[in-house]
């Protein structure tokens, strides 16, 4: 054999060696893939840290994380399972994980929640994922829906918590300020985002304020009752003190509107935006001083105020390959010194589920939970006192037994529906018809009518 | 060994011909054959229909709806694009200094990825902050701002944003991703996707597919035939 055909052989000979070693010690590792919403850098990077932390601890396991944006999630879990290769675990939404777990598609995290402990676990929670005896979701954190306002503005007006939506209609009416007397509008007496998401949350929020339903037993729409026609009532003032053009607003720009001082109110704020105040508010305004929340109203036939709860569970796939690791990884991830790193990502909005945690001394002298604590009682106020619900959910029981939301949600029609009436002065009765007739034929074609 | 020259043709053409027919013909005979399908997008439930999705969408008016918008959008796009191409092209063969550097800037939309110009274009044209009402309300074109993303704007601006971006179906769809009165564009295309992803009928969705599929057809072949009419001229 030549020299030159020597050196050919010995370097191909010890590629062949890497190559075969790499293999060898990644089939070795048992990768677990964790799907997760949380895109903004500093959650990122406290669940790179906790995966860092946990492969240290299990070295035949590999965390495979990945940040998705909520509009791509859905379509990839489902895709996903049509391919029949689930990650592990993914968030979702709740009304997702009661979809899934109706196809029998997903597998319960009852030992996560022993590992953690039921009791420690609050109430409100464990209503999210449970389904008869099995928890097949496990909230990652909670956080309400806020009515937040400029408290120096309702300072100056002399204006209080509204208790109904007439008091709303007239704190917005007061808040809607001309404040350089060219007999133009500088400041809207409220604001709303307009993309479908927040259409369907608010109109969940609203029906549960207004003492009604959506679906009946029979999973019948129930768009043409007269609970839904006063909050179609009620949206159309709203809307009178709202920025022209509000319905083309996204979450971003209607917060903007907020710190940008063009509105007064924001009906669906969150605490996430607590961050955005400090961050791009005037430096002396970035505080509770000026922006504050209430408790929200209620409608003209309803008792109780009502907020949705963005709490998304963690859900375990069935047919993913490793589901005794991800169990692990999940464990881990409540442990009280790993959860907190994650929920300070985004205090004012990740309550802990965890009772233990919520109490401890380290998630309580958080620094920004300090300076925006009204904000959190008021979700707290929310949680203990059962006023919140997932997206279009109004009793509990739809987790079981509506697994259609996901496609109501979906579909637009309840968006559609706020468009005409607010936008295109279609009387409130006639838009809510049209709906009703393309959501009991959305149900049907699900197969889910029982009338 | 000798391969004829028609043999050494068939070996060239395979490897296209076989890319042209999994990539084209699959997916489209699939979507004919889908569209007589009552199908859930992800998961294997089916049921043959007939031709039932075409009737259904025959009597939806939000079907016709996107038809209009879609049919609006295009026209405007392809006339505005033809125009302010040709004006652009003639301008830009004439002599001037700067020449060079301003065709650079012409190009300047291809550069750009469709998703970094949306979100540019949507702070452009925010209603309250964006420095296009600014423009226009310093030099008193308007009295009040525009809301460009709203109801009334909405098609404008995704025409506008389309023209100079020379794109379709993703400025549609981003541009009311995260807000946007997305209703009022909600063209054929969009609509499809709707059905296919967000109410998972694929049977629908591909319903609406071979129904544009059949409009594109049809425009293609008036437009061949005018072609050639003035050819002959």
């Amino acid at each position: 054999m030549s020299r030159k055909k020597r050196y050919k052989v010995i370097i191909g000979s010890v590629c062949l060696f890497l190559l075969v070693l790499a293999g060898t010690s990644l089939a070795a590792r048992k990768v677990i893939n964790v799907w997760h919403t949380e895109t903004n850098p500093l959650s990122r990077k406290a669940i790179a840290n906790i995966v860092e932390r946990f492969e240290k601890l299990h070295p035949d396991i590999k965390v495979e994380a990945e940040a998705l944006a909520w509009g791509d999630l859905e379509g990839k879990i489902m895709a996903a399972l049509a391919a029949g290769s689930p990650p592990e675990l993914s968030h979702g939404q709740p009304i997702t994980c009661a979809a899934l777990q109706a196809k029998g598609l997903l597998l319960p995290l009852d030992d996560v929640v022993k590992h953690i402990g039921e009791d420690n676990i609050w109430d409100q929670i464990k209503k999210v994922g449970k389904y008869g005896d099995h928890y097949f979701g496990l909230v990652h954190a909670a956080g309400t829906s806020l009515l937040i306002y400029r408290k120096d503005l309702a300072k100056k007006k002399g204006l209080k918590n509204p208790k109904t939506w007439k008091d709303l209609l007239h704190n917005a009416k007061e808040l809607t300020l001309d404040t350089n007397k060219d007999r133009k509008t500088d400041i809207y007496g409220v604001t709303i985002p307009g993309d479908n998401l927040f259409i369907n949350i608010l109109l969940g929020e609203l029906t549960k304020a207004n003492g009604g339903i959506l679906f009946d037993d029979q999973n019948r729409p129930q768009f043409t009752s007269k609970c839904m026609i006063e909050i179609l009532e009620f949206l159309k003032e709203l809307t009178e003190y709202m920025p022209p053009g509000w319905e083309g607003h996204g979450y971003r720009e209607t917060f903007a509107n907020m710190y940008g001082a063009k509105a007064s109110m924001m009906y669906q704020g969150y605490g996430r935006g607590a961050s955005l105040i400090e961050e791009y508010a005037p430096k002396h305004m970035a505080n509770t001083d000026y922006f504050d929340v209430w408790v929200k109203p209620h409608g003209p036939s309803g008792t109780k105020p009502a907020a949705q709860v963005d709490e998304e569970p963690w859900m375990l796939f069935k047919g993913c390959k490793h589901p005794q690791e991800a169990i692990e990884f999940l464990k881990f991830f409540y442990q009280d010194d790993n959860y907190l790193e994650y929920i300070q990502t985004v205090p004012i909005h990740f309550f802990p589920v965890t009772k233990s945690l919520r109490r401890s001394k380290a998630y309580q002298d958080t620094p920004m939970i300090k300076r925006w604590k009204g904000w959190l009682d008021v979700q707290e106020y929310y949680l203990d006192n059962d006023l919140v619900k997932p997206t279009l959910v109004i009793d509990w029981k739809d987790m079981e037994t509506k697994p259609y939301l996901m496609e109501i949600l979906g579909s637009g029609i309840l968006k559609d529906m706020v468009m005409e009436v607010t936008k295109e002065n279609v009387p409130p009765r006639k838009a809510t018809e049209k709906a009703q007739k393309r959501a009991e034929e959305l149900v049907k074609d699900k197969g889910y009518a029982k009338w | 060994v000798k391969v004829s020259s028609q043999k050494t043709g068939i070996i060239l053409i395979a490897p296209s011909v076989f890319l042209i027919c999994a990539l084209l013909v699959y997916p489209v005979l699939y979507g004919v054959w889908l569209s007589f399908f009552k199908k859930h997008s992800f998961f294997p439930e089916q049921r043959f229909v007939g031709l039932a999705n075409y009737l259904y969408l025959l009597r939806d008016s939000e079907f016709w709806m996107s038809l209009w918008y879609g049919t609006y959008y295009s026209v405007s796009t392809i006339v505005l694009q033809i125009v302010i191409g040709v004006i652009a092209a003639l301008i830009l063969n004439e002599a001037f200094r700067g020449r060079n550097f301003v065709r650079g800037v012409v190009l300047f939309p291809y550069m750009i990825p469709t998703v970094v110009a949306i979100i540019l274009w949507k702070w452009l044209l925010n209603d309250q902050f964006g420095l296009i009402n600014y423009l226009l309300l310093a030099v008193g074109i308007i009295e009040d701002p525009l809301s460009w993303m709203g109801k009334d704007h909405i098609m404008t601006s995704l025409i506008i944003i389309s023209v100079w971006e020379f794109t379709k179906f993703d400025t549609v769809w981003l541009l009311t991703q995260g807000g946007g009165a997305e209703k009022y564009i909600r063209t054929l295309p969009v609509f499809a996707y709707m059905r296919t992803f967000m109410y998972y009928q694929a049977g629908l969705g591909s319903t609406l597919a071979v129904i544009m599929f059949g409009i594109l057809i049809a425009s293609t072949t008036v437009y061949f035939k005018m072609f050639r009419r003035e050819e002959g001229i």
